[in-house]
């Protein structure tokens, strides 16, 4: 099982969209207002366009995100087509994003380029290209998973 | 001169400080949809009855906002929710409203990929708030 612990995993589906394979889940009985603003975000993304609900269907991986100016976190486990989205940094992710908010939800509004890579050179994308260099987005294990980040963004991206 | 806060009064100059706002000119571009505030009553704070904000927004421009019922503002596209002490936090500055979203002190219900595209609209506009002088009727 995966993420065995003592913590709750109810696993409660909130919504199956019979046109499309994607699930999303919470593995929390409450799960908190971030976890259900990003669950919600790629649920909405994934089931209102073909080009994210393809890279959803694609991507396998644990990604958690922390927001550092409220001191809270999600972790987004990605399973090839489903997404448990676990209230807090749970072990064994991928990625690791760390940022304050507004950082967080400029992440979402990353346009994407052609080759369906992100754009760093508009004002979003310099924005935060800057503030990587500066720290103050730190992203735990980019190297070896730049081409997941890419698809994390991808289905992240409202743009 | 301060306003009564979520008057009519209060409702007009809103919109005024809104509509001299080229930051939100420029970041609402596109944007089509109503606003609900609806601020959750404190009788204890002296807010003894819920209120609704209706914001008639288009296009980088505020139409029209009024101030009514709870439920006359739950039935825009967009309805932001919190109680009386929580829109004061973030009209005085104390809390972020972006934070206020993702730590559920205030509550958002609508299309999430649509407001997360107009974060800086709906910063933007939460600084208008800012500029409004109010009285507090916690305060008096």
């Amino acid at each position: 099982m995966h993420d065995p612990g003592p913590g709750r995993m109810a696993r409660r589906k909130i919504k199956l969209d019979v046109d499309s394979r994607a699930e999303f889940s919470y593995a929390d009985d409450e799960p908190s207002a971030f976890a259900s603003m990003l669950g919600g975000l790629i649920e909405a993304n994934v089931r209102s366009r073909p080009e994210k609900a393809r890279d959803f269907e694609s991507l396998v991986a644990r990604v958690g995100i922390f927001v550092t100016d409220i001191d809270e976190g999600v972790t987004l486990d990605f399973k090839g087509g489903t997404l448990v989205v676990h209230n807090g940094l749970k072990p064994r992710r991928t990625l690791t994003i760390r940022a304050d908010a507004d950082t967080v939800m400029n992440l979402s509004n990353l346009k994407i380029g052609l080759l369906g890579l992100p754009i760093y050179y508009d004002g979003v994308g310099r924005g935060i290209a800057a503030k990587l260099l500066r720290g103050k987005l730190r992203i735990d294990g980019l190297l070896p998973n730049v081409l997941t980040l890419n698809t994390v963004t991808r289905i992240f991206s409202v743009q | 001169m301060a306003v009564k806060a979520f008057s009519n009064e209060w409702a007009t100059e809103f919109k005024d400080e809104v509509n001299k706002s080229s930051v939100y000119r420029t970041a609402a571009k596109g944007w089509k949809w109503t606003v609900g505030l609806v601020v959750e009553a404190e009788p204890d704070k002296n807010f003894p009855e819920a209120k609704g904000v209706v914001m008639d927004l288009y296009d980088g421009e505020a139409r029209d906002v009024t101030v009514g019922t709870a439920a006359d503002a739950q039935k825009c596209d967009f309805v932001i929710t919190a109680p009386y002490s929580r829109w004061k936090e973030v009209a005085t500055k104390q809390l972020d409203a972006t934070k206020g979203m993702l730590q559920g002190k205030l509550k958002l219900k609508g299309d999430l990929p649509t407001i997360v595209r107009y974060t800086k609209a709906s910063q933007e506009m939460t600084e208008c708030t800012t500029r409004v002088p109010v009285v507090w009727p916690d305060e008096k």
